[in-house]
């Protein structure tokens, strides 16, 4: 039996759902009319699971879903938003907003009940203490243009939507990363200024050089004006490393495709190293190579073959054989990718069904992090 | 098999001006939402809790007014998530007006239209915009897109469309 928060002005529906959720469900239900009200009865005494309206007098339930999500208490809580306002865009705003579902009006009472239950059963456990989750993974191709950065920033977007505002995404790219723009994010600030900090100075100012997204992500970007080298160096990663580590539980860092001294210090600090390559006999070549430069790192790699071209690909088993390295995960092709780019909305926020982004959290479970 | 759904007296609407998306919800009562567009005695429409967005923003929230009205004459379309509820109580259960379906595309300003025109017998396209006395037609099972972002796309059982806006109107080929 689980405690669930309901938020909706409409006192027939509130009625309808309560009696739905206690009499089918068996569940005990805290009824609200308005965001503010609802959103003190969560802090007052938070609630396992929420149903909120997004048409309501005074705050919308995008809001109330942001303030939930900003909470501790509420951080991790799944929340499910039920709307007239039923169109793909309207799911979109709501899982940007940080809700677990949209539901649209008039939805069936088996539909609801079915759902919440399922989110009960899967939703994680609160974690107890910032070391409950703790991980570095880094993400990388030593051949450029096969769609690391898609996998780094989805796979942070499906690992904040666990432990939400525990995990930061790092762009390490010296030539213009793009992690900001697949988040529709400025990168400003970025990491420029922490290579002119010694090392022992970076912790107490890695914060100025965060940035927020929606997702319940951390962003640390590039510079957008690629820097003429190689980066920051191996010390100074290290220390951002040491420093992230201390804030959130997760740190995805996003590679450059040239193994600089600060990409080896990521490789050293990692607890898993994501190798994305793709089916073409160049990227292949060199992923062999890659394999061959890491392998003293070749316990913690796992190979991801990601689609990036539609059609047919060659099956995975003779690709392997050809690697002669286990694919950990198959990205399929998703032609919405480019739009996403553009509109910067990674598809693991707006469309977390689509099979690119089941391949990638195939990839995320088995990286064993995050439960 | 009937469903047993969670819904209420208001109905949800989403309706479209010209640069607009206004949801909200709209009170019936023993009317249906078509009766109450084309009732030629009211210029205005009264709407509960409207939320308001750009068109080409669709998603955000952007105002939110506790009632509103609405100028029906301004208004491109109206969307709604059934058939039942874009068709007028003489065109709905039980009718025999509407014996088959025939494929349309049509435009208003920012927005395209596909779905199906409900139809009992073969049409004359110039009298069905202009002979009939009602404003708003109803198209069934429709796509609306936006003109100038081909991505933003809209779904509903029922689109009202307002005559008087319509810019080009389509019909396909019957099948026989």
């Amino acid at each position: 039996m689980a405690r669930i928060l309901v938020i909706d002005d409409n006192a027939d529906l509130l009625q309808m759902i309560r009696m739905l959720l206690e009499d089918r469900g068996g569940h005990t239900v805290v009824l609200s009319a308005e965001g503010e009200d609802g959103l003190a009865k969560a802090m007052a005494n938070p609630p396992d699971l929420a149903i909120v309206d997004v048409m309501m007098p005074g705050m919308t339930g995008y809001e109330v879903c942001r303030r939930l999500r900003k909470e501790p208490a509420t951080a991790n809580m799944p929340i499910i938003i039920l709307t007239a306002r039923g169109q793909s865009v309207d799911r979109e705003a709501a899982l940007e907003a940080g809700a677990n579902e949209h539901m649209a009006k008039p939805v069936t009472m088996s539909e609801l009940l079915d759902r919440v239950n399922d989110l009960l059963a899967t939703s994680p456990q609160p974690p107890t203490a910032p070391s409950a989750v703790q991980g570095i993974v880094g993400v990388l191709s030593l051949r450029g243009g096969v769609g690391v950065t898609t996998v780094a920033v989805n796979l942070a977007v499906l690992f904040a939507r666990r432990i939400p505002g525990r995990v930061c995404l790092v762009d390490l790219s010296p030539s213009s990363g793009h992690v900001a723009l697949h988040l529709g994010l400025r990168p400003d600030p970025n990491w420029l200024p922490l290579g002119a900090l010694s090392p022992g100075a970076i912790d107490a100012a890695i914060n100025n050089y965060l940035m927020g997204h929606a997702a319940g992500l951390a962003v640390l970007a590039a510079p957008y004006v690629p820097v003429i080298g190689t980066g920051l160096s191996r010390e100074t990663v290290a220390a951002t490393l040491n420093a992230l580590k201390k804030h959130v539980g997760v740190v995805v860092v996003d590679l450059p495709s040239v193994l600089t001294e600060g990409a080896a210090a990521v490789v050293e600090a990692a607890d898993a190293i994501v190798l994305v390559t793709t089916a073409d006999p160049a990227a292949l070549q060199t992923t062999l190579g890659s394999l061959q430069a890491l392998k003293a790192w070749s316990s913690k790699i796992h190979l991801a073959l990601n689609q990036i071209v539609p059609g047919a690909a060659p099956p995975a088993e003779a690709l392997q054989r050809v690697v002669k390295h286990p694919f950990a995960a198959t990205v399929p092709y998703e032609s919405a990718q480019v739009q996403v780019v553009s509109q910067g909305k990674p598809l693991a926020l707006i469309a977390p069904q689509s099979p690119l982004v089941q391949g990638i959290a195939r990839l995320a479970a088995g990286l064993g992090l995050v439960p | 098999m009937a469903q047993n759904m969670i819904k209420t007296g208001r109905m949800p609407v989403d309706f479209f001006t010209h640069s607009y998306r206004i949801s909200g919800h709209v009170d019936v009562r023993r009317k249906t939402l078509p009766d109450i567009l084309n009732d030629p005695m009211t210029g205005f429409l009264q709407l509960e809790d409207a939320y308001i967005s750009p068109i080409i923003q669709p998603g955000e929230i952007t105002a939110t007014y506790a009632a509103s009205s609405i100028a029906k004459d301004n208004l491109t379309l109206a969307l709604v998530a059934t058939r039942d509820e874009a068709l007028s109580r003489d065109q709905s259960y039980g009718s025999y007006a509407g014996s088959y379906l025939r494929k349309v595309f049509l435009t208003v300003p920012s927005l395209e239209v596909v779905g199906y025109l409900r139809l009992s017998a073969r049409v004359d396209m110039r009298r069905l915009l202009t002979s009939d006395t009602e404003k708003f037609i109803p198209v069934l099972d429709g796509r609306v897109q936006a003109s100038i972002r081909q991505e933003v796309v809209f779904t509903g059982g029922g689109v009202l469309v307002n005559k008087l806006h319509i810019g080009a109107f389509c019909l396909e080929e019957e099948d026989q």
